[in-house]
């Protein structure tokens, strides 16, 4: 079964028809980029599946479990969405990083908070903020970051902070984690320090959709590509059938021009 | 001499004081619950709220300390509140207005990408307030807020218009003794309690200097 089913998504801002029947599926351990040029809907649809956007139809499922249906008004509860939520975990362009805390506690945050709704929180607190605490180091320590802990976001470089905001997603254990085009914001050399970490993260098989303006990254790491251009999905298939021969025209043209550049 | 200006002028600032703090006391919350009505997307309510803020801030204090305290009682009849009731009423209904549209600018310039954070990381609206956006708005609105406390430590002297006995008042109370010095006098009072707010903020500025 996949791990998630994506159907006939579609999304309007006002008049403006961003996403037009989105349909794909992703497997457990499959890293999914999707590439396209800006305003094709790429970003849109990474919001649509973190609830930051409702999706006008359509309807998404995670291992079975409808998550959302524009048909089903009970599947859009506000009080449910929260949880729903964390189903994915998100990797923004800009990092959002929370400025008054340290990497760690950016990483750990999230993670105390939710635990305050556990049963045993009350009898177990210590042991529980102790584990979390560990887990949150393990993390820095995974991103190469176990030396920046008690850092500031503004006492690191943009690849530390964006290598932090990873760390922090990861926290919460997804099954989906959502990259959203993770290097734009960062220059050539910061680029492939988050690179490496994506990769490594592909490796560990876990299951990924990346927005992504770097081809060659696209090619190696995924699984399967999605080549997406005004708001529909124009090719999807494995980096060798979308990146390297592609059948579709349009694909062809932004795979051209993508290299000129 | 010197010793009786001087207890005198400290029974005005007591009065002085009293209204400082009370006002800051209902004036900070109210404002921050104003400020949620100015930025309510249910728009019958954003709009009456940004009307009261537009009246309150369009017209005088010194007019509305009058019509609050004398209001009441010409209109329905009512009898007068103590004067430093009505003097505070007015105070803390002029401040929260000119606080709210400072936590309003404060709120609205924490980007927009903290609150989504918070939300894919499961919190509620509550948790991402009182967890990340607060202490960052606070940052922002201390500047401002330290050029609100400065004004109304000395706008407090307004309310003599209803024979509230504040430290201006005790001052000129000597002039009718042929003696203009109590009211410099006065003045250092004002810098004193401007000086240690000036202090204050200073401190409070350079304790969020740790993130930016």
């Amino acid at each position: 079964m996949s791990v998630l089913e994506v159907r006939h998504i579609e999304k309007h801002f006002g008049a403006t028809r961003v996403l037009e029947d989105i349909s794909f599926s992703l497997e457990e351990g499959q890293a999914l980029a999707i590439i396209g040029s800006s305003g094709s809907g790429k970003t849109t649809l990474l919001r649509c599946l973190n609830f930051l956007e409702r999706p006008d139809r359509g309807s998404l499922a995670v291992r079975g479990e409808t998550l959302f249906d524009a048909a089903d008004p009970a599947t859009q509860r506000e009080a449910e969405v929260r949880r729903k939520r964390l189903h994915f975990g998100m990797v923004f362009q800009s990092f959002h990083l929370f400025p008054q805390y340290t990497a760690l506690e950016n990483v750990t945050l999230a993670g105390r908070l939710l635990a305050k709704e556990r049963a045993d929180y009350k009898r177990d607190q210590k042991r529980i903020l102790r584990q979390i605490e560990e887990q949150g180091k393990a993390l820095l320590e995974q991103m190469g970051l176990s030396d920046r802990a008690g850092h500031y976001p503004h006492q690191l470089s943009g690849g530390q902070q964006q290598r932090v905001a990873i760390a922090r997603a990861l926290a919460l254990s997804p099954d989906i984690l959502c990259f959203d085009e993770p290097t734009s914001a960062l220059d050539p050399e910061l680029t492939g320090e988050v690179l490496k970490v994506i990769r490594s993260l592909a490796e560990q098989n876990t299951t990924m959709i990346i927005v992504t303006h770097e081809m060659a990254f696209a090619r190696d790491v995924a699984d399967q590509v999605i080549f997406m251009d005004g708001g529909v999905i124009v090719e999807q298939g494995t980096p060798e059938q979308v990146i390297v021969h592609p059948q579709q025209e349009r694909t062809r043209q932004f795979l051209t021009r993508f290299s000129q550049n | 001499m010197l010793t009786t200006v001087t207890l005198t002028l400290l029974e005005g600032l007591v009065t002085t004081l009293e209204l400082f703090v009370l006002t800051l006391v209902f004036a900070l919350p109210l404002g921050l619950i104003i400020s949620f009505g100015s930025m309510s997307r249910f728009a019958p309510l954003r709009g009456f709220v940004k009307t009261v803020v537009w009246i309150i801030r369009g017209t005088p204090l010194m007019l509305q300390i009058l019509v609050i305290f004398y209001g009441p009682g010409l209109l329905f009849g009512l009898p007068l509140l103590p004067r430093f009731t009505a003097a505070l009423a007015s105070f803390v209904i002029n401040y929260a207005c000119y606080f709210s549209e400072i936590y309003r600018g404060g709120i609205q310039a924490v980007p927009r990408g903290q609150y989504e954070a918070g939300q894919v990381l499961g919190m509620t609206r509550s948790q991402i307030f009182f967890k990340i956006t607060l202490l960052q708005v606070v940052k922002r609105i201390v500047p401002p807020m330290s050029n609100e406390f400065i004004t109304l430590v000395k706008d407090t002297a307004l309310v003599r218009i209803i024979s509230v006995y504040e430290i201006i008042w005790m001052g000129e109370s000597f002039i009718k003794k042929g003696m203009i010095w109590p009211l410099f006098y006065t003045a250092v009072f004002y810098l004193a309690v401007n000086g240690i707010l000036t202090l204050l903020f200073g401190w409070v500025e350079k304790k969020l200097d740790y993130f930016k």
